[in-house]
């Protein structure tokens, strides 16, 4: 295949899932053939497709296991959930202006910060402000003393862990282990009318779609080019003479970005955010999404969140006994057997087939080399 | 037999009405007992048992005993006259055993004179409340001012002592004069002061609140408090400088007892962080396995923690998919059960490193060289093993109970001092000594640490590699599951057990320095001494954070809760120290380019 | 053709929806959702309470069913994952169309699918204490609220003659709104303010808006904690009251017999331990220690020990998968849900139709059923009137009812009332 060929075909395939998500699958469900329940589990996987997404931007490309996504996420989440509370007005359990946990702690009027949040453009500018800031802060800070490797990851773990027991306070003001619920509108729409929910599915497909056009987009720019070489070797990139702290501060940016969005669609749709989806092995699961999909493809990440959180949405009622011990036996077996993930399986399928029809045995050119940690 | 019985009721009722008219007189002991565990209401019951304070009979003390262990019932004759026994003697298997009449200490016999034998299921047991049982205490504390055991007769006078009871003071006195023990000597002259401080003379106040300040007794904290009041509301300037002075005495002992308490407990919590990182030490530190199902070799070697107790025991059935695999029980009892923790010890190690073992020939030892990839793939092992024990033994945590010799303290100086904490103290000690002893002076640990540094050299001298980092996991495991069998002497044994240690070995041994034992020894003791020092002091820094602009309510909130802002604190400690000291304390030197 | 094209993408879409297969109901059964965690952190509490519905189911089948209707029972995971637990919801309305689902434990289990019940008008019991400060008309709070569980146990330490008391819990909502009701009633009944311990949080006023000790979820080290109750209570006369949840309690009380504190020097009555809990406890060191419930195991009347040998009878024939049936005990979450079976059962039956609207009308009418525990009796505001006992623990995993009281009203909204 050649290169041309390849990005026809890529095109194509892009232009036609798009038009499945934003058109077709809306259109099937405004005439009911899709069911509210369908389209809004659909939305909640394509919100972890984006989580997967900034893993994939992280791991795949840049050799940065992160294992603090699931914060940016819920922060994004929390964000916009603020907005959402704020929109619920005096129909609460008390019939109060605020929100209820605020008048259960004694609260008479909004806390300062709250005020600001009834506006939804504030809302959606904090979505991207705080991921952003607390990841640039952390970025800084760990690439400036060139802390990588398992390092990394253990000290982005740690930055989840503290951040979810301090949400889980009820002092923080933001509804403690609860968090937040109970919402009722979205810039005036009624979050429960299926319109609404379609609306809010459409904005995700096109967010995935973004996000996947931009991350396409980036790696084959040069600093996409020197993104990877800094994951194959990074000392060899600085004595090139490339400040590698940068390149990966803004990569950890930009995936930190991308994890706040799912996590701000993420919340209206599933009607919760509280720190239970900061905690460690959150992150750990989208880690493992992208794992079993395909690291280092952008396809891969999207495919893995949608099949294991399809596959928990079904193990989970038909076997809740053993589901756990299906996503773990399926993890073992794809590190091991199947480094490149789902998507790598077509290239070994054909090569095995090759092999099979004992033709002379493919060149090892023709499947690729699964990407260096 | 049905004969037989009535005649011996009739026999019983005859007695019964006997002794009811001699009860009329005065009552022996014996008969106010009968009379409390027969009376139908707890108040009743609670003033039967106040006539028996004071009285010297050998009898009180076994019999309340008996009653505060359920060992009382009531036995009901067919004509429904209620005798209380007391069960004496062994219980057959059948549930059976013979009696003895509470009235005389006789055993129950039927006409013939043969003793009755009972089916214990059958008889009502005398019930007893905590009220109930603090009344039966106060008559045995005062019994136990004579006791033999220094620690039952403090204990006797420290609970008399916080009644303030005027009445009791003769006592004291008359036990003070004989008393040789020191530290009874101390108990009596603090209960002595505190009761004289409801004496109305001032000046026996005064001499209770110096005696009081002079022995600094955290005990009296509140009614030196309520005293300091009183004296105050009454205008006595003297009085209420004394009680000051006693006060300020008593707070300056609490803050030294609080400072060493300190230390103990950062101690212990240290070695508890230690014993369950050594292992990752081992894996992670020596052979760059990022291993996440440690936690589970740690709960592996909690559970046969269990099961080493199950056998010392009466045995226990293991629902393994599907399958019943029953474990049989040897039915110790005595000291004999309680060695099950000594025997538990190699078995854990054992059994985890057996895990281990199995774990590293069967994932691990294809991902050498994809060290991120081996955490993936851990942490799927660890996702089966966790709901595979919940398989096994239930999701519900299984109780493992302490032996005796680990579940009692020493109180130096008020400062508590528990048996389990100062044995893991001990016991960090002995594993890191012995560790180093493998590693420095066996051949193994020379194969290991060659291994570990080059196994691509190793391997050429002829250094079988793969065999080593096989015994050497097994080793790592194997110490995770001597944590394992540890921690279940303080904390919960469950499917999730190790998930609560995790985060925090691998903290320990990042900071430490991935490849050095000495380091991680290090960070665990200065993170288990950080984290109680601020547990203990927060609290009292919390009023000075008021001044950090808009979040100061916050944080002095936030500073409140300790146990919870020690830990983020800590944390954001840890993520600080690294970008200090991005290797850890002691980072191992190489001079390879990509490390 | 068009019609062709959109069934096409329907049958597609229908592939994609991971809707793996739902019997179809026949008309002779009603379909029951059960929701409750199966795995993950939760499942320690929840599995039993599965077990109990599907022993209540058939029993009730047995009887005939409801309305003629054989239960039929639709079983999801929530996974000890509050967002699942929303979606499992959505699920068993909208797809599977269930008359009523019995499920949640935590609080915030409830708070995520709460608004889906009301959204669809479904109608969830819900079996588990709880802080209150919630009045759904969609959710039959069979629980025990605040004042069927803490005040008592305050009521009774204040007859025992304590005058100190030490609030601890985990860092969570549940722990935070009792202690702050419990400061109020403490408050309320003469109790100084310096007698309660384990600190309080003020606002910028000065006005108290938390009060007790907190620690985080799976804290295993009480070391200090329980230094600090030790000089608390070194006065006497002082007790603890416990919110801490499941697995904290283990280490807790190992510090708490290590340090020498016992029942009868400062007694600690824990809200969150029931007798499934104690399986995993050191039942030697806790003998003495009070809980308090809405029903005990040791309750002495026929119609408890019907339902315990009933239970256990069913435990043995049960081919249910995942089922432990060995050293099973009942405890008052699991009977709070029998219960609720019940009272639906009398609800539809009253109402005479499955239709939400006209079962809740039913419920709200005041209905009772004599339930293992005595009398249940359903009120307005859908909580229910119940007996409340206190029991201490023994060496057998068992309470000792110390004390009772009867028909106690179930009031949600406490602050500000005392």
């Amino acid at each position: 295949m050649t290169p041309t060929t390849y990005r026809r075909l890529e095109l194509g395939a892009l232009t036609s899932t798009a038009i499945l998500l934003v058109a077709i699958i809306p259109w099937l469900h405004a005439n009911g053939t899709i069911s509210n329940f369908t389209i809004g589990v659909w939305g909640k996987y394509l919100c972890y497709a984006l989580l997967a997404i900034s893993v994939d931007l992280l791991w795949g490309y840049t050799g940065l296991l992160s294992l603090g996504q699931a914060l940016f996420f819920t922060l994004g989440g929390y964000m916009h959930g603020m907005y959402l509370m704020r929109m619920i007005g005096d129909l609460g359990q008390y019939k109060k202006p605020l929100p209820d946990f605020l008048v259960f702690l004694g609260w008479e009027r909004l806390p300062a910060f709250w005020e600001p949040f009834a506006s939804f453009p504030f809302a959606l500018s904090m979505v991207f402000l705080l991921p952003g800031i607390i990841a640039y802060i952390f970025g800084f800070l760990a690439f400036r003393s060139r802390i990588k490797g398992v390092y990394f990851s253990i000290l982005t773990q740690a930055l989840t862990y503290a951040a979810s027991i301090m949400f889980f306070r009820n002092n923080l003001l933001l509804g403690g282990n609860n968090g937040f619920t109970d919402f009722k509108f979205i810039l005036g729409y009624n979050l429960a009318a299926p319109a609404t929910s379609r609306a809010l599915f459409i904005a995700t497909a096109m967010a995935v779609l973004l996000a996947y056009v931009f991350c396409r987009w980036l790696s084959q720019t040069k600093f996409g080019l020197v993104q990877q070489a800094i994951r194959d070797g990074e000392n060899r990139v600085l004595f090139s003479g490339y400040a590698t702290a940068h390149f990966k501060l803004f990569v950890f940016v930009v995936a930190a970005l991308i994890a706040a969005v799912g996590g701000a669609l993420y919340t209206p749709q599933v009607g919760i955010i509280n720190p239970g989806e900061m905690q460690a092995d959150k992150s750990l699961e989208a880690v493992v999404w992208v794992a079993v999909g395909g690291r280092g493809t952008l396809l891969g990440p999207i495919i893995g969140a949608i099949t294991i959180n399809a596959l928990k949405s079904w193990a989970t009622r038909a076997y809740p006994d053993l589901w756990l011990i299906l996503l773990g036996g399926l993890f073992i077996i794809v590190v091991l057997f199947l480094p490149g993930g789902i998507v790598s399986l077509p290239t070994r399928l054909r090569s095995a087939w090759q092999i099979f029809r004992a033709a002379p045995p493919p060149s090892p050119a023709s499947s690729p080399k699964p990407p260096l940690t | 037999m049905m004969n037989n019985l009535t005649r011996w009721v009739r026999l019983a009722l005859r007695l019964t009405l006997l002794h009811g008219s001699i009860a009329l007189a005065a009552e022996t002991p014996r008969q106010l007992i009968v009379r409390a565990t027969l009376a139908a209401d707890a108040a009743t019951q609670r003033a039967a048992l106040a006539e028996l304070m004071g009285q010297a009979d050998t009898a009180i003390a076994p019999l309340l005993e008996a009653w505060r262990t359920d060992a009382l019932f009531i036995f009901t004759t067919p004509e429904g006259i209620k005798i209380p026994v007391l069960i004496s003697g062994e219980k057959t298997a059948a549930g059976t055993a013979t009696a003895s009449r509470l009235t005389d200490g006789l055993p129950l016999t039927d006409a013939q004179g043969n003793p009755l034998v009972l089916t214990v299921a059958d008889l009502a047991p005398v019930e007893h409340n905590a009220s109930l049982r603090r009344a039966m205490k106060a008559v045995l504390d005062l019994a136990d001012l004579a006791a033999t055991e220094p620690e039952k007769r403090i204990k006797a006078i420290s609970t008399i002592g916080l009644t303030q009871d005027v009445e009791k003071l003769p006592a004291f006195r008359a036990r003070l004069k004989i008393e040789t023990d020191g530290a009874v000597n101390r108990a009596l002259r603090e209960a002595i002061a505190l009761a004289q401080l409801k004496n109305p003379l001032p000046a026996a106040q005064l001499a209770a609140l110096n005696e009081l300040q002079a022995l600094r007794s955290l005990a009296s904290t509140d009614f030196l408090k309520r005293a300091l009041k009183e004296f105050e509301e009454a205008k006595d300037p003297t009085l209420a400088a004394a009680a000051r002075a006693a006060l300020a005495a008593v707070d300056e002992h609490r803050a030294s007892v609080d400072f060493f308490g300190t230390l103990f407990r950062g101690l212990s919590l240290g070695s508890i962080l230690l014993v369950a990182a050594l292992g990752l030490a081992i894996t992670f530190g020596l052979m760059r396995v990022i291993n996440m199902a440690h936690g589970e070799m740690i709960a592996v070697g909690a559970y046969t923690t269990y099961l080493v107790q199950a056998m010392f025991g009466s045995g226990l059935t293991i629902p393994c998919f599907g399958f019943s695999l029953p474990i049989f029980g040897l039915n110790l009892t005595g000291p004999a059960y309680q060695a099950y923790f000594i025997a538990a010890l190699p078995c854990s190690f054992l059994a985890a490193a057996l895990v281990g073992i199995a774990l590293e020939r069967s994932v691990i030892r294809f991902l050498y060289r994809r060290p991120l990839e081996s955490l993936l793939a851990t942490w799927g092992v660890s996702l089966v093993m966790q709901q595979g024990l919940r398989l096994m033994f239930g999701a519900n945590n299984v109780q493992v109970a302490s032996p005796t010799y680990l579940s009692g303290n020493w109180l130096i100086n008020d400062v508590i001092l528990g048996w389990n904490r100062v044995f893991v103290i001990g016991f960090a000690i002995v594993i890191v000594f012995g560790m180093g002893l493998v590693l420095t002076k066996t051949s193994l640990g020379l194969l290991i640490r060659a291994s570990m540094q080059n196994p691509t050299m190793a391997a050429c001298m002829g250094v079988r590699t793969p065999r080593v980092n096989m015994l050497t996991f097994g080793l790592g495991s194997g110490l995770a599951g001597l944590a394992g069998a540890f921690l279940s002497q303080i904390g919960n044994v469950g499917p999730s057990l190790g998930q609560g240690y995790i985060i925090d070995s691998f903290m320990v041994v990042v900071v430490g320095g991935v490849g050095s034992i000495g380091g991680t020894i290090l960070s665990a003791f200065g993170i288990g001494g950080i984290d109680q020092v601020l547990q203990q002091y927060l609290p009292y820094v919390a009023p000075g954070l008021n001044w950090v602009p808009g979040i100061g309510g916050f944080l002095q909130n936030l500073a409140q809760d300790a146990a919870v802002f020690g830990k983020i604190l800590v944390l954001a400690g840890i993520i600080l120290f690294l970008q200090w000291k991005p290797a850890g304390l002691f980072p191992t030197r190489s001079r390879s380019l990509e490390d | 053709m068009k019609t062709k094209v959109s069934q096409i993408l329907s049958l597609g879409a229908l592939a994609l929806s991971a809707n793996f297969g739902t019997a179809q109901a026949a008309d002779a059964t009603v379909k029951v959702g059960v929701l409750h965690s199966l795995s993950g952190t939760m499942a320690i509490s929840e599995t039993s309470l599965r077990d109990i519905l599907l022993f209540t189911f058939d029993e009730i089948n047995a009887q005939g069913g409801v309305l003629g209707k054989k239960i039929e029972p639709v079983i999801v995971d929530g996974a000890s994952n509050w967002p699942l637990f929303a979606e499992k919801a959505k699920q068993l309305l909208e797809q599977d169309k269930v008359a009523v689902t019995f499920g949640c434990w935590t609080s915030v289990s409830r708070k995520s699918v709460l608004p889906v019940y009301e959204k669809n008008n479904g109608l969830l019991f819900y079996p588990v204490q709880y802080e209150g400060e919630e009045e759904s008309q969609n959710v039959a709070y069979t629980a025990e609220a605040v004042n069927q569980q803490a005040t008592p146990a305050v009521d009774y330490y204040l007859a025992e003659g304590k005058k100190k008391f030490y609030l601890l819990g985990s860092d969570y909502v549940y722990p935070q709104t009792t202690n702050l009701v419990l400061l109020e009633y403490l408050l309320s009944k003469g109790v100084k303010l310096e007698n309660i311990g384990g600190g309080f949080r003020k606002d910028d006023s000065g006005k108290i808006i938390s009060a007790g000790k907190y620690t985080p979820f799976g804290h295993t080290d009480y070391q200090q904690i329980v230094a600090e109750i030790k000089q608390f209570a070194a006065s006497g006369n002082a007790c603890v009251i416990s919110t801490l949840n499941g697995d904290t309690n283990v280490p807790f009380f190992k510090e708490y017999a290590a340090s020498g504190l016992t029942a009868e020097t400062c007694p600690v009555v824990s809200f969150s331990i029931s007798e499934d809990e104690f399986r995993g406890l050191p039942a030697k060191q806790l003998v003495g220690q009070l809980g308090c419930w809405t029903y005990f195991q040791s309750i002495n009347t026929p119609a408890n020990k019907k339902f315990v040998a009933g239970f256990q009878a069913w435990l043995k024939k049960t081919s249910v998968p995942g089922v432990v049936k060995e050293g099973r005990v009942t405890c008052s979450p699991m009977v709070l849900s029998y219960v609720g079976v019940y009272l639906w059962k009398a609800a539809v039956e009253k109402a005479g139709s499955f239709e939400i609207d006209k079962v809740r009308a039913a419920y709200k009418s005041g209905l009772s059923f004599d339930g293992p525990a005595g009398k249940v009796t359903t009120q307005k505001n859908m909580h229910v009137t119940k007996n409340v006992f206190i029991g201490e623990t023994k060496a057998d995993g068992q309470f000792k009812i110390v004390k009772s009281f009867e028909n106690v009203y179930g009031e949600p909204w406490l602050k500000g009332k005392f």
